[in-house]
């Protein structure tokens, strides 16, 4: 009973019952300790593996992980005047107050360290391929400055290329800081919670202060409603109680009382703590603790000191970052040192050398990614995930193991009855969320007699003005297994006010702990017979006590041994499936004894309350949601590994975990196993045992090493009576495991757990602001269905940004061939920096994005997790294909349209060959062309940018077959269907658009290097585009026909 | 070592797929005349002797070192010019556009070097260069089918008056019409474009001074001289500065 209360976000009411369930009072487990035994396991252990104590950044956290040696509680209200050197009546002078003050600081939470906005900011400036663009800028504005100095004729070009690289910069840092700052701060949802006022006692005076001017040792007075104004020891109550479920995950107030009740000062009734709220009542109490120091604040700061690990896909960009930029560099510089030792001036060296940097780096590639992501992120909202953190997208996808919590996320979150008993046979009922009629047979005249205690015996109400609400959404006033009951026997009764307005209420006991039965006496509705009925409910076996008679087939009987063994199997099998059972029955008391005048004094109880006939048992469970079991077996297909974490009682833990297929019909625990062979737990082989139930309490007592072998040689793990902090220990377990851990969680004190999962998941409806906060996501139906939404999800961004990157890393090789052959060659520029920047960033944008709305192209549901070090977002295959074979291919076709657009103007391709030199002189006005014709060097200029246009059209027009082939990566275009996704057309049409605008729109603005340029120079390349496309096509059809092949294996990424 | 054979095929698959379409590409041009014309509409003016550096002369009249690069320069410019090499080519009708498109062999019509007057090289071996008056040929370039309309002639000036005096040979700078249109370089093998030699004879009070002179192509409407981006449209720039 005790412990019950004291359950984790527990929906039952105190009012229930006590069961035999609960024999194990002292469960509550005092997770702060929890993890000084790890410590000692850690500083005493002789394992490398638990060793790795990460610098002083860990020592921290694990300071903060230290126990919370608080011993107030224990003192007497004099030993606390002693100890804080206050007075009780008079409370603290102000000159104490302020010298306190002065020691120990405000009493409000330090915010951590924020990041100066200015520093976040240039981080981006310089993150990613920044820095390569930086120097790309930095060379262009030096070789014109030597330009300029040397008074060379067109010394602004690279002027412009310069501010160009630069804006570039600094407009796609801009769009990642913004994205950035839209990740809110932790630490803002506890500033939050910070009261105003106090209500304090200084120099014998009750004063109005700002509740940050609180020191150790001041007299404060709560009161319902108020925000408790720091941690405080209680000296004086009258019916107070707090709500702590912003500490503890508890969601019943819990009541306040001066005494010392527990050991524990979480569990303690005396303490009262920062930041929770007083409901009702009053309080006077002693601050002892203020600021950091308080329970929140060391949980604050807990969660801020535990480190936000890099994201999967943070850590995949930044690998594809590496991978590009290194490529970049080391073919800029290998060819540095070629275009010196060629005798090229190091002027003219250093411009090829930005020319390749900027061909190398896909300029428009990180925006487009931020873009796919918060497109995913906007689809997975809609399905009830809310990502704050925009990579947190991909995380879902790569989870390998989900730590779930139990109530509102597997179960739906209100107790309804499962089961009941009755004629010596258990009924099951069905427990959807949208039941409306009952399956199990109700002819027996014993349900009749049943239903009418069921709802005759109960205190619950509907809130009135819900006639057109389905039953089971409309609000009750009662706690949650009356209104069980009441939503129960409405569903099969009917009205259940007008039921008992017939049956009218004489006299009532209510629940006490005491008695834990509910009784009350009611007129009947037959108005012929004037005798009273009797009705009664609570713990099976104490209404079993008061029965002579039971009800079997509506004929009383007398309750015999056998009759009560057949009770007690039933009840300890109810009991057995985790579910709270409740005993009914009922008299009715003989007219004779009992006229209608007889006045009921439920004080005197001046009527039977014994020798009742016992007429059944009702069980009732939170049961899971009904979407539940179906998305975990989801999650077992897909590879993933859900374990149940929850502070509910083992029992009930485990039979939800079998129902909803956390713990599979046919998987056995260790006790499962002992219990079937019947021999003792220590003899089983642990390893035959597929699933465990780990309580707190051994979790508390387990070394790391016990906990890494339970959750490694388990596949179906549920951890019950958890305290939330322990979920901290279980997150790190399975990330030393490996794993990518999702993990659930609503409570303030979940958000350590919360922030060292590598995605953490709040409760929307449920969840505290502060677990919000320390969250990557929040579920806004609590509803563990939609993380797998959300995995799926994440798992088609991760399959469609490889596309996009396959596709953007395509045409780097298109833009970079230019240069080299430009440079060996010595043939004239075929394609201007600014013309690619025109593709980087314009033609190219909406289509890399438009991948992102590509369909699975399988099942992605029933493969494995992808493996963090295997599976990459850009591995060897993907750049080997993009770079050397697709990325040749378009180079080819654009060289083609570059010869022929210089072939038909007087130049046959082989006069180009060497005249870079002559054709680059701008003294030389008579450059003669294949057929005797003399050009100036405007006239070679403006031909060179047609050059450039017709091989940027070249590089647009083959980077539509890029698109499509792209859409997937094993099937046939023609298996995804070519016009299946729209965005895709959206892409092209753009991509072209765009193309003509610059040609023809703007073909006229000199600075642009773009011309005019004949209709059938678009066309040269298309060949080529079907080239691509084909070849495409045959390299899928290959991976598909000899999977595992030579051919699978290089040329599928 | 399948990979390398793969890459092998493949790259040489794509190599010969761009032969291939090279040559199919290369098939429909002709080899006499460019399939456009329209990036070069109207000529650009260039001269002779072009110094290495930007389009400045400086030389010491008295020392012939200083300009033996002009002089070699000029002499073997003018060699295709020699009566000698001229032989095949015809005396045509001056002042007339010789139209030749339905002579399946163009000829080509003689310059005679002498028209070049003091700057012909004949009588002054130096071109004038010993003498002060350094002789600057300005030719137009050669644009197949281009017919100047009107009486296209060559005329320079000096950006500052009164420093020097320049005579044209043939005399006014003229560019006579029976010069074009130019059939191209296969067809019309033995074309010599028309030469207008421009003479500065530098006054005696601006020697040391650097001068700069613009020549321009007038007379003639279709030959632009006035675009703004391109500074050798049937125009050209150039300084000379000659010491003692």
């Amino acid at each position: 009973m005790e412990a019950l209360t004291k359950k984790k976000k527990k929906t039952v009411p105190t009012s229930a019952n006590s069961f035999f369930l609960l024999q194990k009072s002292e469960v509550y487990s005092v997770e702060i300790y929890g993890t000084k035994e790890l410590e000692k396991t850690e500083a005493g252990g002789g394992d490398e593996k638990y060793k790795d104590i990460k610098g002083k950044k860990k020592k921290k956290a694990e300071e903060l992980k230290k126990e919370l040696d608080l011993e107030d509680h224990k003192l007497s209200a004099s030993e606390l005047e002693g100890k804080y050197g206050t007075n009780i009546n008079k409370g603290l002078s102000s000159a104490r107050a302020a010298e306190l003050l002065a020691r120990d600081g405000l009493n409000s939470l330090t915010p951590p360290k924020a990041t100066p906005e200015i520093v976040k900011f240039l981080k981006q400036m310089v993150g990613g391929f920044s820095i390569l663009l930086w120097v790309g800028a930095v060379f262009s504005w030096i070789s014109s400055g030597i330009q300029i100095a040397q008074g060379a004729d067109s010394p602004f070009d690279n002027l412009y290329l310069g501010v160009v690289l630069a804006l570039v910069v600094i407009l796609t840092g801009i769009f990642a800081y913004y994205q950035e700052a839209k990740s809110t701060n932790i630490m803002a949802s506890f500033s939050k919670m910070v009261p105003q006022q106090a209500l304090v006692i200084r120099d014998g005076e009750k004063k109005e202060l700002p509740a940050e001017q609180l020191v150790v040792g001041d007299i404060v007075e709560i009161k319902g409603g108020d925000r408790i104004p720091a941690d405080i020891r209680l000296i004086a109550a009258q019916g107070c109680k707090v709500d702590n479920s912003s500490l503890t995950g508890e969601s019943e107030p819990q009541p306040r009382s001066c005494e010392f009740t527990h050991d524990n000062p979480l569990e303690t009734r005396n303490i009262a703590f920062y930041s929770t709220t007083c409901v009702e009542g009053t309080a006077t109490g002693v601050v002892i603790n203020t600021g950091d120091r308080t329970v929140i604040g060391r949980i604050a700061s807990l969660a801020s000191g535990v480190g936000n690990e890099k994201t999967p896909i943070a850590i995949e960009i930044e690998h594809f970052v590496y991978l590009v930029a290194g490529v970049a560099v080391s073919i800029g510089v290998l060819f540095f040192i070629i275009s010196v030792s060629m005798r090229y001036k190091i002027l003219d060296s250093i411009i090829f050398l930005i020319g390749i940097i900027v061909a190398n780096v896909p300029e428009g590639l990180l925006a487009t990614v931020t873009v796919s992501l918060s497109l995913t992120a906007k689809r997975m909202a809609k399905k009830n995930c809310l990502v704050k953190n925009l990579e947190a997208v991909e995380t879902l996808g790569s989870t390998s193991i989900i730590c779930s919590d139990k109530t509102g996320t597997l179960t739906q979150n209100r107790m309804t009855v499962a089961h009941l008993w009755f004629d010596n046979q258990i009924y099951s009922a069905d427990t959807s969320e949208d039941q409306t009629t009952q399956p199990f047979d109700q002819s027996s005249p014993t349900w009749t007699a049943l239903s009418k205690i069921v709802a005759l015996c109960n205190r619950a109400e509907f809130r009135p003005g819900q006639e057109g609400i389905p039953i089971m959404k409309r609000v009750v006033v009662g706690d949650a297994s009356e209104t069980a009951l009441l939503k129960f026997s409405e569903v099969l009764l009917g009205d259940v006010m007008s039921i008992r307005a017939q049956n009218k209420k004489v006299a009532e006991i209510p629940f006490n702990s005491t008695n834990k039965f509910q009784l009350s006496i009611h007129e009947t509705d037959d108005a012929n017979d004037k005798c009273y009925l009797l009705v009664m409910k609570g713990a099976p076996e104490r209404i079993l006590e008061r029965c002579s008679t039971i009800m079997i087939n509506g004929k009383e009987e007398p309750l015999d041994s056998e009759k009560a063994e057949a009770f007690q199997t039933a009840y300890m099998e109810l009991g057995g499936m985790g579910e709270r059972v409740l005993g009914f029955c009922h008299l009715y008391l003989p007219e004779n004894e009992f006229p209608d005048t007889y006045s009921f004094d439920t004080d005197a109880m001046n009527f039977p309350t014994s020798n009742l006939c016992f007429v059944g048992l009702l069980s009732m469970i939170d049961p899971p949601r009904s979407t539940v079991p179906d998305a975990v077996s989801k999650c077992r297909s897909a590879g993933i590994k859900v374990i149940m974490v929850t502070g509910d009682h083992p029992i009930t833990a485990k039979a939800i975990a079998r129902s909803v297929g956390i713990i599979s019909a046919t998987s056995e625990t260790v006790e499962d196993i002992a219990k079937r062979l019947n021999i003792p737990v220590e003899r089983v082989n642990r390893r035959e045992a597929t699933a465990a139930v780990v309580n707190g309490m051994e979790l508390k007592d387990m070394s790391l090493q016990e906990l890494d072998e339970i959750l490694c040689n388990h596949s179906e793990i549920v951890f019950a009576r958890t305290s939330p902090q322990q979920k901290l220990i279980i997150v790190e377990g399975c990330q030393r495991q490996g794993a990518v851990v999702a993990v659930t969680g609503d409570g303030v004190n979940d958000s350590p757990a919360l922030k060292k999962a590598d995605i953490g998941i709040a409760m929307g409806i449920a969840g505290s602001d502060a677990a919000k906060n320390a969250a990557d996501m929040v579920l806004l139906d609590d509803n563990f269905a939609s993380i797998v939404t959300g995995v799926e999800e994440g798992r088609l961004i991760f399959d469609n940004l490889k596309k996009t990157i396959a596709y953007t890393l395509t045409k780097n090789i298109a833009e970079l061939c230019p240069f080299l052959i430009y440079i060996i060659a010595s043939i004239p520029l075929p394609i201007g920096t600014i013309t690619i920047l025109f593709i980087d960033l314009g033609t190219d944008i909406i289509p890399s994005v438009a991948l992102a709305y590509e369909k699975a192209e399988s099942d992605i549901m029933n493969r494995r997790p992808r493996n963090k070090q295997k599976d990459r977002l850009v591995n060897q295959q993907l750049a080997v294909y993009s770079y050397l074979q697709i990325g040749i291919m378009q180079s080819v076709g654009a060289f083609v349209t570059y010869f022929t657009v210089y072939a038909e103007q007087g130049f046959l391709p082989l006069t180009l060959l060497g005249v870079r030199v002559d054709w680059e002189n701008s003294a030389i006005n008579d450059f003669e062309d294949s057929y005797g014709q003399q050009w100036t060097k405007y006239q070679r200029t403006y031909l060179q940018w047609t050059g450039y246009t017709a091989f940027f059209v070249s590089i647009t027009i083959q980077q539509v077959a890029d698109l499509i082939i792209r859409k997937t990566r094993r099937n046939s275009i023609f298996q995804q269907g070519l016009f299946r996704n729209k965005v895709i057309w959206v892409g092209i049409f753009s991509q072209i658009g765009i193309a003509l605008i610059l040609t023809y729109g703007l073909g006229h603005v000199t600075a642009l290097n773009f011309t005019p340029l004949r209709f059938q120079y678009w066309f040269v390349a298309v060949p080529f585009a079907v080239l691509i496309w084909v070849y495409d096509e045959v390299r899928k059809l290959l991976i598909r026909r000899y999977p595992g092949s030579w051919w699978d294996k290089n040329m599928y990424y | 070592g399948l990979i390398l054979l793969f890459y092998l095929v493949f790259y040489g698959f794509l190599a010969a797929l761009f032969t291939f379409t090279m040559w199919v590409m290369l098939q429909t041009l002709s080899s006499d005349i460019p399939k456009y014309r329209d990036r070069i509409s109207s000529p650009g003016l260039m001269i002779s002797p072009k110094p290495d550096t930007a389009l400045e002369f400086y030389f010491n009249r008295s020392d012939t070192q200083s300009y033996a690069e002009y002089v070699s320069t000029l002499r073997k410019f003018l060699e295709s010019y020699d009566d000698a090499k001229q032989s095949q080519n015809i005396n045509c009708t001056p002042g007339r556009i010789f139209d030749q498109n339905d002579v399946a062999v163009k000829k080509a019509c003689r310059f005679n070097l002498s028209e070049l007057g003091q700057c012909s090289g004949k009588e002054d071996k130096t071109f004038g260069y010993s003498k002060g008056t350094p002789c600057v040929l300005v030719k137009m370039n050669r644009i197949i089918g281009l017919k100047p309309e009107g009486e296209p002639h060559i005329q320079c000036a000096s950006k500052e008056e009164g420093m020097v005096e320049i005579n044209y040979f043939p005399p006014g700078g003229l560019i006579d019409l029976m010069y074009f249109p130019y059939y191209g370089k296969s067809l019309h093998a033995h074309y010599l474009q028309p030469l207008v030699a421009v003479q500065l004879a530098i006054h005696s009070n601006s020697t040391k001074e650097e001068i700069a002179i613009e020549c321009k192509i007038l007379g003639s409407p279709n030959l632009k001289n006035e675009d703004e981006r391109d500074k050798f449209l049937g125009r050209i720039a150039f300084k000379v500065q000659m010491t003692e």
